[in-house]
């Protein structure tokens, strides 16, 4: 029944509703946006879309907050993902055995889990120059009270934190699991056999993880490349353009401030084109087919 | 050395504790402070009193012009119920049939999950763009409608990846032998793998529910006014002015995030799947 040719248009029927709304809301916006992309079209004045070829693609190489934006993306992922990588893996080793370790996951998946608005609001409140507890710290270690959202170098960190509080937490949560799902007798085994915990570790552990590690890095690649709700709330981009990611100045472009939707459009659709590529190579390294059985 | 290396251990958990932790308890205490420990140098760690004011808007009161109250809040909690509650229906019911169709009739194969992935990791900015344009002319903005639609286009993806594993782990003999005595697919989906997938569309549609709670660009950008607005975007609201009354922020934001970090912890296995695409079992 399951194989029939009835079974494989029930199964059709199943997924038309999936179908419908994959086709109505992303299939569908996003030729729309392609098309916007060639035309010279704003919300903001009342003419129709005009045609102008690639000039809005032209344009992108010209605009100089577009490329500090690229800038900033790109210290972020050179600098965030790196960081929470490596801290989740090494917290991940740290709590394993611990006594009081399923408490203590919990506690510090925390972060992850708060929406990233009401994170916004925290750190927001923690950056306070005249009275926020980070200065405070920084002043027990006789160090001056740092604009943390007033200079440049000072919020791009700031952004670059938040994210690593919020984020390692994920990619700790991952490693751990997958610790958990590594057969315990093949690392005694090699204990038993003479090897320190620490070469069992490097030379057993973390090899077996090296396939989970990479998924979770193009994940955490992609969404640094979506980040927006901490920018709008703890630096609105500011100061200047230091800290618009790229989905922030797309949206100031084309929703807050411009209104011009054909030149947003553009942008989009470089974005969408590197986040494409990523998901390819995120979907070669999931090896679908094991994990679903196709 | 054993105890070296212990004590080394337990600073360590201590350090990472306090730096994953510490911005938590701020909100958290934050929430409960009495106006005069808002603003304080040092910053008031261990308030001595403790009040609830700054949820019922008699903490602060007036600053400046603007009123601190956090007593208009009712209409944005109204929206973001509703709209997560059906959000959270609808995507569990497209999700599970998808999903069924998928882990029992291979329909799409490789490629139509695939797909389902590239969705899931669309950039929402990338969306929220041309649907602005789409919903104003359908006159769907600051409509629950747009909200709804939009976080089903992230929801729905999610919960269909976690039932198929969930699904698959459900024996097909199960649906074999009900086939085999005269069941049809409608009554064997009804009575064999729904009841026992139960937990599975619980977790799903609770995740489902905290993702439409917390999104905040579609609300941004397709909400104008509180017919529509959900509580991330109120949140967003209090932080113009020259100094933001701490406490009711804090309130706030201990109301719309206290769900979200409930249901995730209790949730974890599946979240974690969700967000791997099964990469991690949990």
């Amino acid at each position: 029944m399951i194989n029939s040719k009835k079974g494989k248009r029930t199964g059709f029927l199943l997924i038309l509703p999936l179908l419908v709304l994959f086709l109505g809301l992303t299939i569908y916006p996003l030729i729309y946006m392609v098309y916007m992309s060639f035309h010279q079209y704003s919300l903001a004045s009342w003419e129709e879309p005009k045609f102008i070829g690639w000039k809005n693609y032209q344009e992108i190489l010209r605009d100089h907050t577009a490329s500090s934006s690229v800038n900033f993306t790109l210290f972020l992922l050179f600098t965030a993902v790196p960081i929470e990588v490596l801290l989740g893996i090494g917290i991940a080793f740290l709590i394993r055995d611990v006594w009081g370790e399923k408490v203590l996951r919990s506690a510090l998946i925390i972060p992850m889990t708060i929406p990233p608005v009401v994170a916004g609001i925290a750190w927001k409140m923690l950056y306070n120059y005249e009275f926020g507890p980070i200065n405070y710290f920084l002043s027990l270690f006789g160090l001056p009270k740092a604009s943390w959202l007033g200079s440049q170098s000072f919020a791009r960190l700031g952004v670059l934190l938040i994210d690593v509080w919020q984020w390692t937490p994920f990619i700790f949560l991952v490693i751990y699991a997958g610790l958990q799902s590594i057969p315990r007798d093949v690392v005694e085994a090699s204990l038993v056999d003479g090897a320190s915990g620490w070469s069992a570790m490097r030379h057993i552990e973390l090899p077996l993880l090296r396939p989970l590690i990479w998924v979770i890095l193009i994940i955490r690649v992609i969404d640094v490349l979506k980040l927006f709700d901490i920018v709008y709330m703890v630096t609105f981009g500011g100061p200047g353009s230091a800290t618009h990611s790229y989905s922030f100045y797309i949206y100031k472009v084309g929703i807050s401030f411009g209104w011009d939707v054909g030149y947003a459009s553009a942008l989009s659709i470089i974005l969408l084109l590197v986040v494409t590529i990523l998901t390819n190579l995120l979907i070669r390294f999931l090896h679908l087919s094991e994990t679903l059985g196709l | 050395m054993k105890w070296l290396t212990k004590t080394v251990k337990i600073v360590l958990i201590a350090i990472v504790a306090f730096f994953f932790l510490f911005p938590v308890y701020w909100l958290v205490t934050t929430a409960f402070k009495k106006s005069e420990d808002w603003f304080t140098w040092p910053p008031s760690f261990f308030p001595q009193h403790w009040t609830l004011g700054n949820f019922s808007g008699l903490e602060g009161g007036f600053f400046g012009s603007v009123t601190t109250s956090i007593s208009t809040i009712t209409p944005y909690l109204i929206n973001s119920i509703i709209i997560a509650l059906l959000v959270a229906l609808i995507s569990t019911i497209i999700a599970a049939l998808a999903a069924y169709a998928i882990s029992r009739f291979k329909v799409g194969g490789m490629r139509f999950v695939s797909w389902i992935i590239s969705i899931r990791m669309l950039p929402p900015i990338a969306a929220a763009l041309p649907l602005y344009v789409i919903f104003s002319h359908l006159h769907l903005i600051d409509t629950w409608w747009a909200l709804i639609l939009s976080h089903l286009i992230f929801t729905t993806p999610f919960s269909t990846w976690i039932l198929i594993t969930f699904f698959n782990e459900i024996p097909q003999e199960l649906d074999e032998a009900a086939f085999v005595d005269g069941a049809n697919i409608g009554q064997t989906f009804w009575h064999i793998t729904l009841p026992l997938s139960a937990p599975g569309l619980a977790s799903v549609s609770t995740l489902a529910f905290i993702q439409s709670w917390g999104e905040f660009l579609m609300a941004l950008v397709l909400t104008t006014s509180e017919n529509a607005q959900t509580l991330p975007i109120y949140l967003g609201r209090f932080i113009t002015g020259w100094r933001i009354a701490w406490g009711p922020l804090a309130a706030a934001g201990l109301i719309t995030m206290l769900p979200v970090v409930v249901f995730s912890l209790l949730m974890q296995r599946y979240l974690l799947r969700g967000l791997t695409f099964g990469a991690v079992k949990g």
